[in-house]
Formats: C-alpha cells, structure tokens, sequence
C-alpha cells in the first residue's frame, strides 16, 4: 500500500509551495517585482535618468495621493464617460449595420462603397475637423471613439452575417422560418464569433482613440492629464497617469476575455 | 395503390456552371402513397440530394411539377421536414432547443412544444442529453438530434438525406434498425436518397434506382420483406439476392 498518513502531510506542504512557486501567475508577478527593483534601482544609481524615468517609489507616492484626493476620479470618469458613450453607440451602429449588410444583400451593395471609402481613410485626419466643429468637450471626444470603434465592429459583423453557413440557413427555411426571423435565429447568433471579435478590437482602438484624442483637445481626461504633466515636467505624476490608463485597458481586455467566453460557452 | 401522398411528374432541374448548364435531372416521375417508405439509390452526384431539395421546396424544378396531398410544393415547410445529411445542428443550442427549433413555428402553445420535444428526445434514445451542446455529442448522436427535429413537427413527409452516410458503421446498423421502428410505428411516410443498397433495402417498402447524373428512374422494386424487420432480415436470402440485383443495376448505369 503506498505511505502511512503521516508521510504525506510532511510532503504535502512543500508540494504545494512548489506548484505554487512554478504558477504562471507567481512568474509573472515575480517578474514584475524585477522589473520595479531594476528600474528603482536604476534611478537611485543613476543608470537611469530619473528626469525622464522617475522612480516607482516616486510614482506610487504621486498615485496615491491622486488616488485620495481624487483627482484620478474625477478624470476617469471623464475619459470613461467619452470612452463608454462612444463604445457603447459604436457597437449598437456598427453591429446593426454590419449585420444588416450582411443579411439583407441588396441593402449591403448599396452601403458597401461607403463603408470601404470611410474605413480606408485616415480617421485621425478628421480629427481636427471634429473638433472645430464640436469644440473640445465630451461630444468631440465621444464621436472620435464611435469613429475608431464603429468600423471594425461592422465590417466584422458584416463578414460574420455572410458567412453564416448555408446549411444552418436551409435548416431554418425547411422549419419554416422567414427571412426575418432567420435573421434573429440563425444569422446572428452564427455571427456571434465575428461579433465579439469586432468588440475586442474596437474597445481597445477606442482606448487609443480617447487618449489621442485628448492628447489634441480636452479640458480634463487621462489622455489630457498625460499631456499637460509632460509638458509641465511633472515627471513622476505623467507616469502615475500613464500607468493608471494602462491599467484601466488591461481591464477592459480582461472583461472582454470574461465576456467572450461568457457568450461562447457552447463552442 | 391508395392515392398518392407524393407526386413527381417530368421534374426536370439544371444548374448553371462555367462550362454552361449542368443537367441534373432529366425527367423525373414518381409517386409515393401515405405511409409509404420510398428509398431512392443512386451513385455518388447522381442528383439525389437536388431531388430531395425539390421536394423539399429549397430549389424549384426547371419543368415537372411536384406535389404533396394534390397541393403544387411551393417552398420549404415543415409539412416536409428534412433529416440532413451533416445533421445541420444550431452549435449554439442545447439538444433540446435544438428540437424545439424545429417546432417554434408550429404554432402550438409552448408547453406543449417541450412535451412534444421530451417525448421525441426520448425515442430517439437521448433522454439525459436534453442540455448537451452538438460539440459534446458524437456523429450518431448529433443525428439523433436531427432526426429527432424532423420527427417532432410530425411532417406530412419525412425527408432523409443520406442521414447515416456520416456515422461510422457499426453506428449506423443500429441507427437504421432505430429509425425503422419509429417510423413503422408512427406511420411516417417517408422519403429517403441513399447511395447504400442494403440501407435502402432495410429500411424501404419499394426502392427506386437513379441513373448517373443526369438522373432518370431507371428501375423501380418493391421490397419483399415484411415488416416489421429486425436486424437480421439483413442476412436473409431474399434480402441477399435483391441486393446483388439492385447492385448489377447500380455498376450498369455508372
Ligand atoms: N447549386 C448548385 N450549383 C451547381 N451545381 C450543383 C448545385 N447543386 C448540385 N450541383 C451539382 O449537381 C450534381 C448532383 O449533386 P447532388 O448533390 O444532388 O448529388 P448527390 O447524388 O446527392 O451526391 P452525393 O451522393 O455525393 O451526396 C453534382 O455534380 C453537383 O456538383
Ligand atoms: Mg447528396
């Protein structure tokens, strides 16, 4: 028989510090841990010029007090407000639209050169026309986002409208369903897998898009904090905000993971 | 005969291809009576699944007319529900929403959709699969389901296509002996394109064989075999020796 009892609660505890030890997540973090040594190390030697680089003990002090005071509130919630109104209305059009295209061909030639020319033009060029146009406020910004998220998101509901299997199509025409109704029972759901990968590529072009965008025109946001902190040689605050936003994006690409594998639990 | 349930008459049907039209059809004539199991064989593109779709209502005929209980078929219903050859399962939906997919155009209250599809899951052998997705299913398993949908609309006629050509052999002995049961039972018409002669053989009450494409009738046999059948009728000397004629017909026409 295999090791009295006693054994293996001696073993067992070390075993599992082991595993513990070789899990990515444990790697990664320490890694991570490397990464602030060698850099706080760095500008406290010298190596590193902390005019450009500052340091993270430097940089937690300036996110902490941004974190109390407030600050990093009230311009979250700037940015995000832009960020969601603009995600939120670009998908709804997009996903609309390009599903539309998709399923109701006749109306799909018609729309399709448009679609073409506007996704091949250089959207940031329109920037400085949208912002003449809207002023530097919430609506400038939010139509920026729409611009970056909404095409992605429609070309990818379009392609994933058309691609619906041919089969699955008859399938629901010999059960009698009608055009309309296959849309809902079968086109949309068999473009689900486009769908969500157009959102995953338009949340992030929408981070892009709101940070550009407030690097060129905004009151208040994280991109507008970025770009005034640089300017104004607060090196240590710039990076707080830098690392904040990033956070912020890590965020929405793990809820994306989350929500994609929410809505994919049959595949 | 009774009058007939199915009626094919000169069903004609091409399609068009790079090097001009593709004749598929040429001349089709049939008729079926009400709980009749009619199997058509033919090779591999000789046309059968093209004639299963004209019935169907999913294609039109060139020339011919079709018609079910007197009426001209005019487009794909439920009255005419088609078993699949690649089962045509929805991924997204469990095994039971599959089978109510095919019945939520039925009109029946919902209730009565979830019994009906309960009760059709269960002869079809998958009661305790009810919340499987088709991923987590095997072939045969996946076309219990589709034959499972077909069944649930109680169709005027039952359309099969080739429904175990994907399933592995040994699967698809029982499937057929399956099958067979549920249809003589429930006496379902039914209409079947096959290109395996001892499936169309065990599992019909006449056989009717295709040419190579473009496909005409070229011989129709009735099935000598009573039934109910059980597996071993397969082994039988009757069943043998229509096998070897349907054969020679087959290798004649190819
Ligand atoms: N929509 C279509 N367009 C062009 N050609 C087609 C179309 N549908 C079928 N064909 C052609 O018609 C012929 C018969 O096809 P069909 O699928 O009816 O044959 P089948 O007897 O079912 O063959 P199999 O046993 O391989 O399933 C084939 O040569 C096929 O290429
Ligand atoms: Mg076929």
């Amino acid at each position: 028989m295999g090791t009295p009892p006693g054994d293996r609660l001696e073993t067992s505890e070390p075993a599992r510090l082991r595993a513990f030890a070789r899990s990515p997540g444990t790697l990664s973090l320490l890694i991570l841990v490397a990464i602030l040594a060698g850099w706080e190390a760095g500008g406290r030697t010298g190596v590193l010029d902390t005019f450009f680089f500052s340091t993270p003990s430097a940089i937690s002090v300036k996110a902490w007090e941004m974190l109390i005071d407030g600050n990093l509130l009230f311009h979250t919630l700037r940015t995000g407000y832009a960020y969601v109104a603009g995600v939120v209305a670009a998908i709804a059009f997009g996903a609309t639209v390009g599903l539309a295209m998709g399923w109701w061909r006749r109306f799909g030639d018609v729309v399709d050169p448009y679609v073409v020319f506007f996704s091949a033009m250089p959207r940031i060029a329109l920037f400085p026309v949208i912002i003449l146009i809207f002023g530097i406020g919430d609506l400038s910004r939010t139509i920026i986002v729409f611009l970056g998220v909404v095409f992605p998101v429609l070309f990818n509901a379009y392609i994933g409208a058309k691609q619906t299997p041919r089969l699955l199509i008859d399938v629901g025409r010999v059960f009698g369903y009608s055009h309309n109704r296959l849309f809902t029972a079968v086109v949309l759901p068999a473009a689900l897998p486009y769908l969500i990968a157009g959102f995953r590529i338009g949340v992030t072009l929408g981070i892009i898009m709101i940070v550009v965008a407030e690097f060129l025109a905004a009151s208040a946001g994280l991109g507008q904090q970025i770009a005034v902190t640089a300017q104004s040689y607060q090196i240590a605050e710039m990076w707080a905000w830098v690392l904040y936003t990033s956070c912020y994006a890590l965020l929405i690409v793990r809820g994306m993971d989350y929500f994609e594998r929410w809505t994919m639990r049959w595949a | 005969m009774e009058e007939p349930s199915l009626e094919v008459i000169g069903v004609t049907k091409s399609f068009p291809t790079a090097q001009g039209r593709l004749p598929v059809l040429d001349g089709i004539d049939m008729s079926q009576a009400r709980g009749e199991v009619v199997s058509i064989v033919g090779a591999s593109g000789s046309g059968k699944t093209t004639f299963l779709r004209l019935v169907a209502g999913l294609e039109e005929p060139d020339s011919g007319a079709l018609k079910l209980d007197g009426r001209e078929i005019d487009g794909p219903t439920p009255e005419r529900s088609l078993i699949f050859q690649q089962f045509g399962l929805m991924p997204w939906l469990s095994v039971l929403e599959n089978v109510l997919f095919g019945l939520a155009t039925s009109g029946l209250p919902k209730d009565e959709q979830r019994d009906r599809a309960n009760d059709v899951i269960g002869r079809v052998g998958l009661q305790g699969f009810e919340d499987f997705h088709p991923k987590a299913l095997s072939g045969g398993m996946q076309q219990r389901v589709g034959i499972a949908r077909a069944l649930a609309v109680e169709p005027r006629l039952l359309l099969c296509d080739e429904p175990f050509a994907s399933v592995d052999a040994m699967t698809r002995q029982t499937m057929q002996t399956d099958l067979l049961h549920i249809v003589t039972q429930q006496k379902v018409t039914v209409l079947l394109v096959t290109h395996d002669i001892e499936e169309a053989l065990f599992l019909g009450d006449r056989v009717i064989v295709f040419s190579s494409r473009p496909a005409r009738v070229i011989e129709e046999v009735e099935v000598a075999i009573p039934k109910p059948r059980e597996h071993s009728v397969r082994v039988s000397t009757g069943f043998q020796e229509q096998r070897a004629m349907l054969w020679e017909l087959l290798q004649a026409t190819a």
